[in-house]
């Protein structure tokens, strides 16, 4: 059904991506596409700069620093990741080098304050040049070697930075002295968040134009076919390197301005629960697309913050429940018939429970949002399921997480579209009660065992995430 | 799941925050001076619940919520307690200090537990004259004055490291020891200090170092000579002090061990013989301490604890009393709060009533050296 | 020369090499069949640990089991090697199986999520406490070999021979059994072993049972003969498994079971002398790094490892 056969592709592809071209969302991509690139970036600059202006509370205005920082992280990783497709599992060890590197520079305990305009483009290159130097042990490895050896490298960047003398150890440097551009030092809130914005834009600009170049072109010719790469005389290893060191300099940019804003640097920041959030950004937001990764940054962030109280978790995961039935149901009228079937088959189950021993339904949540009273209403609730401190007591909340977790993926092997949709429904249900008994009442815990879960759940069913393309693997 | 539509819904999501934010302006932020919240009071615990340090802030966390169960009881209050996860991480730790400090019905805070996240977020509560009881926060310098509204239940590493080093050298007449940290700043605050210590008694001091999450010390146990008596391991992992001694024994070694308050954990480190610091007397067998054990069994179903969780429910008691008082004529504000906290004086569980200095310790703290034999706990010293 | 402890460390190093050999064949296996790097792994040996402790803690616990020592310690291998070759099955089917086609990077992110998710799960499950296997009660330490400089408790002798056991009947399954044969086939070619009728599919679920059985039974292992288990264990052991198996030569059973050994051996001695040999300039803290230099040596001289063949891309 293609038009016209197009040189270069295969038909089996051209076909595939006519189809999906025709649809609207498609069609409604196409359009921002056409908008030029700058007044893109304008479109999210401009909001983001009047963040402060409307928001006045300290903590807000902190996520809203972390946020970026995180952007900063994630566009950083995108470049080996996304754009080369190199799995670089050391990436936060940049990050701490940054930040290091920094208070090297600027801080009472070395004894010196450089300029930031001086320190940044030293420290970006410096780090630059260390990834470049950790790229080299890649040109012999395959993909998967190159993994550990990065996870290595940050074990051991980790083991030196905590028993070092220089380092300081585990107490880490505390006396970082805060941003001097041109003699003005930045010792507001406000004024690091205008910082990060302004690195943000740079470094998105820069990413961008070198995506754009004939270097963009080769990563992107070098993760679709390596061997064909390398064929076509491309320089191969050298473009490896450069992603890294690339990659690299953006994640030592974000730790040079990461260092004064905390004042201080420990070597616990870096670790690999840092690095595995990084990378959930980077594979929920679609690997290889800017604007992708920015946003994939921003939800997980704010996601992080809003499950950290029982309060707000609550409103999180029910919605985010909600919205993906909405969207990934077809047709329309689906989601919503699922969502009432939950909801009446939870109200008979609460009913039967509590008829057949009333302890099954007698226990309290430790959700207090007031969706939660909602939910608890229709939700089983036993008793003393879990200890004060949210740990099952016994067999039988460990067994019905099991339970759950076993019947969601039951649920991924039914065929039928229509038996999947019937299964459904009892599946929500034990989500519900999961959550309602077990998970709100650690919510620390819990956000990671949904990062987990979501990172596979992506791979698995939409691993171009959000806003990637999805990529056709010619076997 | 459509690529425009995807970001068309972002789009829309994003106008409409930045919409909203501007529309409903929040009010300024908590002074010090306003915040007249007696109704709906929180106490703020701030604490590692998840990362390598996660079962000292759950344990924490578990006896700050008997404190707050109990005291709700006893006085018909309805105190309520907000987690704050640091990840063991000051960054993570100066986002939550912030967190609570924009939160109204927050009045004081328990915590943070670990010295650098005390240093991350104990100037953002001093700005706000919010009260900082830490119960497990032990660097030496975090009571210097620096920080006015900082105080801590248990005593720090100043007095417990001469504790120990007269305790090893004139009691157990050592020559030759080694050192062991954990790689944690609570250790290596320890580890140094007390290796300097027993040098310039002339003792003999090798170091050693093991990360916090390994588990097994039997290459360390080969390095530890024959003439060495005793091992001092600086560590918060109980299990971990009974490893070792078990594998000391194991190669034949004649060495003790000695493990610093973290290790002190009647239910997991139970060596054939050894050696703990605590800053209080035995919990576990006070008589005056056996009721409150039954009780905090009955609320956790029999949870473990050893040190980290009594000086948590102190922590919390002292705080709660504090709002108490200050809420007596039926409104608070925080600097209200710390001016009664700095007042404490009230029974407490671990020992002598808990008053405070000038700068935030603990009055008359103590350690205390218990002799574990066969894992029977008494006290040596 | 002090020869106490330097027997005293090759005990320890046999020891660790044991663990890491088993959890080294585990990744050999699958990488040799899906070239596939199963950074779960690690976690899988963690679930074991946990699960042995349940069934320790079922039958009685360590100061009063309800059945005698061995059989109790036997039925706690037994049951981790079960309870862990599903979970392997399991990982394989949702999280690896869809990515068969996508390209090489997905699967590993894939594991990272799993890896992440396992740890979470159990801290949500069990708690952040160390828990602890109490196995000096249940053998006392006095047990064991004492002969002269030789000090070995009867545990570590158990874990040395259970491993060696537990790679013989793997190496002979391996040689001398139909599956054995199929398996080799389909790690030399899939699409060959295919076409010759092996059903590629079943005999990948079933190397991933076997590999993540091993990895729980060494999981128990270490949770014997080091007392104590917590939610993050796993980490480490996958790291130094891999290491092992990439030295050895991954793909190759007799490399994973050296390679392990290797491993352990300098690991061990490191901490032993690293401080001597660097004149106290770096202590037993870095034993890591020796490890790490050591991988990226093969890393760059022999990437094939000791026991593998160097591989040739045909285009």
């Amino acid at each position: 059904m293609a038009e016209q056969p197009r040189i270069g592709v295969d038909e089996w592809v051209a076909q595939a991506e006519e189809r999906r071209a025709r649809t609207v969302a498609a069609r409604l991509g196409d359009l921002l596409d056409r908008v030029p690139p700058a007044l893109r970036l304008l479109a999210i600059a401009l909001p983001l700069a009047l963040y402060p202006v409307f928001v006045d509370s300290e903590y807000l205005m902190q996520v809203g620093i972390d946020t970026l920082i995180f952007v900063l992280l994630a566009l950083g990783l995108n470049v080996a990741v996304g754009w080369v497709g190199l799995l670089d599992l050391g990436f936060v060890a940049f990050f701490g080098l940054g930040a290091y590197l920094y208070t090297a520079l600027a801080s009472e305990y070395a004894g010196r304050h450089w300029d930031a305009q001086f320190a940044i483009p030293l420290i970006a290159v410096v780090v630059g040049v260390t990834g470049f130097v950790l790229g080299l042990t890649s040109k012999r490895l395959l993909g998967d070697y190159l993994a550990i050896v990065t996870l290595f490298f940050l074990q051991i960047y980790l083991v030196i930075l905590i028993n070092s003398s220089f380092t300081r150890g585990p107490n880490g440097i505390s006396s970082v002295l805060p941003l001097e551009f041109f003699g003005k030092q930045v010792t507001s809130l406000d004024g690091y968040f205008y910082v990060s914005l302004v690195v943000f834009v740079v470094v998105v600009a820069v990413l961008y134009l070198i995506n754009q170049s004939r270097t963009g072109r080769a990563w992107r010719a070098l993760r679709e076919d390596e061997l064909a790469a390398e064929l076509m005389t491309m320089p191969v290893d050298r473009l490896k390197l450069m992603a890294f060191a690339f990659g690299a300099g953006v994640a030592g940019v974000a730790g040079a301005i990461f260092a004064p804003i905390q004042g201080a640097v420990f070597p616990a920041n870096f670790d690999i629960v840092l690095l595995i959030t990084v990378y959930a950004m980077v594979v929920l937001g679609g690997a290889g697309s800017l604007l992708g990764v920015t946003v994939g940054a921003v939800l997980i962030n704010a996601s992080l913050e809003a499950l950290r109280s029982p309060e707000d978790a609550s409103w999180l995961f029910y919605g985010v429940l909600v919205v993906t039935l909405l969207v990934m149901l077809r047709p329309w009228w689906r989601g919503p018939a699922v969502i009432a079937a939950t909801i009446a088959f939870g109200v008979v189950a609460h009913e039967a429970a509590g008829q057949v021993r009333a302890s099954l339904v007698g226990g309290t949540s430790f959700g207090e949002a007031r969706i939660d009273h909602l939910v608890d209403t229709w939700v089983l609730l036993p008793e003393n399921v879990v200890t004060p401190d949210g740990l099952p007591t016994g067999a039988l909340g460990r067994l019905a997480y099991i339970g759950f977790i076993a019947a969601v993926l039951g649920l991924t092997l039914v065929r039928s579209s229509l038996w999947r949709t019937v299964g459904l429904v009892p599946v929500l249900y034990l989500a519900a009660c999961v959550w309602e008994n077990l998970l709100v009442a650690q919510p620390a815990v819990a956000r990671f065992v949904l990062i987990g879960a979501m990172l596979v759940a992506l791979m698995a069913f939409r691993p171009q995430g959000l806003f990637g393309k999805q990529r056709v693997e010619i076997v | 799941m459509r690529r425009g539509l995807i970001a068309a819904a972002v789009a829309v999501f994003a106008s409409a925050a930045v919409v909203t934010a501007a529309v409903a302006r929040p009010t300024q932020p908590a002074a010090a001076e306003q915040v007249a919240e007696c109704t709906n009071v929180s106490l703020g615990d701030v604490g590692p619940l998840t990362g390598p340090a996660a079962f000292l802030g759950n344990e924490q966390l578990s006896w700050l919520k008997f404190a707050v169960s109990k005291y709700n009881k006893e006085n018909g209050t309805k105190f309520k307690v907000a987690q704050g996860d640091t990840q063991l991480k000051a960054p993570v730790a100066r986002t939550v200090a912030r967190k609570f400090v924009a939160d109204k019905s927050i009045m004081a805070i328990i915590g943070p537990s670990e010295s650098q996240a005390v240093i991350a977020g104990a100037g953002l509560f001093e700005k706000a004259a919010l009260a900082a009881v830490s119960e497990s926060a032990t660097r030496v310098d975090l009571t210097n004055g620096q920080f006015k509204t900082f105080f801590r239940i248990i005593p720090h590493d100043g007095i417990q490291v001469p504790t120990v080093v007269r305790f090893v050298a004139e009691k157990l007449k050592a020559k030759h020891v080694v050192v062991i940290d954990s790689q944690d700043d609570y250790s290596k605050a320890i580890a140094g200090p007390m290796t300097r210590g027993f040098r310039a008694r002339g003792i003999d001091v090798d170091r050693e170092s093991v990360a916090a999450t390994d588990t097994d010390f039997s290459s360390i146990v080969a390095n530890v000579a024959n003439d060495v008596s005793v091992v001092v391991f600086a560590t918060q992992v109980a299990s971990g002090a009974n490893t070792l001694s078990q594998q000391l024994r194991e190669q034949g070694k004649k060495a003790v061990v000695f493990g610093t308050d973290g290790a002190y954990s009647p239910a997991e480190y139970k060596p054939k013989l050894g050696y703990v610091s605590a800053f209080a007397p035995d919990l576990h067998f006070d008589p005056k301490a056996r009721a409150i054990i039954r009780e905090y069994n009955a609320f956790s179903k029999n949870r473990t604890f050893g040190t980290f969780g009594p000086p948590a429910y102190m922590a919390g008691w002292v705080a709660m009393t504090a709002i108490t008082k200050a809420c007596a004529d039926g409104k608070a504000t925080r600097a209200e709060v710390t001016k009664f906290v700095r007042q404490t004086n009230i029974p407490s569980i671990i020992g002598d009533n808990i008053r405070f200095t000038a700068k935030g310790d603990v009055r008359g703290a103590t350690f205390a050296v218990f002799k574990v034999t066969n894992g029977k706990y008494s006290v040596a010293s | 020369m002090d020869w106490d402890k330097l027997v005293q460390l090759l005990v320890n190093g046999l020891t660790l090499g044991s663990v890491y050999a088993l959890v080294a064949l585990g990744f050999s296996m699958v990488y040799g069949i899906l070239k596939l790097l199963n950074l779960a792994h690690g976690d899988v040996l963690m679930v074991g640990a946990f699960i042995g402790w349940g069934i320790l803690g079922w039958l009685g616990g360590a100061q009063d089991p309800s059945v005698a020592v061995w059989l109790l310690i036997g039925l706690m291998v037994l049951g981790a090697m079960v309870g862990c070759g599903f979970l392997g099955v399991a990982i394989e089917r949702f999280a690896y199986r869809p990515l068969r086609r996508a390209p090489r990077i997905a699967p590993l992110i894939s594991a990272l999520g799993v890896s992440f998710f396992l740890q979470n799960s159990v801290l949500l499950l069990f708690g952040a406490n160390f828990r602890s296997y109490e196995t000096f009660d249940l053998v006392d330490v006095e047990v064991g070999i004492h002969w002269g400089p030789l000090n070995v408790w009867a545990i570590r002798i158990m874990v040395v021979v259970a491993a060696v056991a537990m790679m013989l009947g793997l190496w002979l399954l391996v040689t001398r059994t139909r599956l054995g044969k199929a398996m080799r086939a389909t790690a030399f070619d899939r699409e060959a072993a295919a076409m010759m009728g092996i059903d590629v599919d079943r005999v990948i679920v079933k190397t991933f049972f076997i590999g993540s059985a091993l990895a729980g039974a060494a999981g128990v292992l270490v949770g014997l003969v080091f007392g104590q288990i917590n939610h993050f264990m796993g980490f480490n052991y996958g790291l130094k498994g891999f290491t092992a198996a990439v030295v050895g030569g991954i793909g190759s059973i007799p490399g994973a079971m050296f390679g392990g050994l290797f491993i352990g051996l300098a690991e061990a001695l490191s901490v032993g002398y690293i401080e001597d040999f660097t004149r106290g300039r770096l202590g037993s803290a870095f034993k890591d790094l020796v490890v790490f230099l050591i991988l990226v040596l093969f890393m760059l001289l022999r990437p094939q490892g000791i026991f593998g063949r160097p591989e040739v891309k045909k285009v």
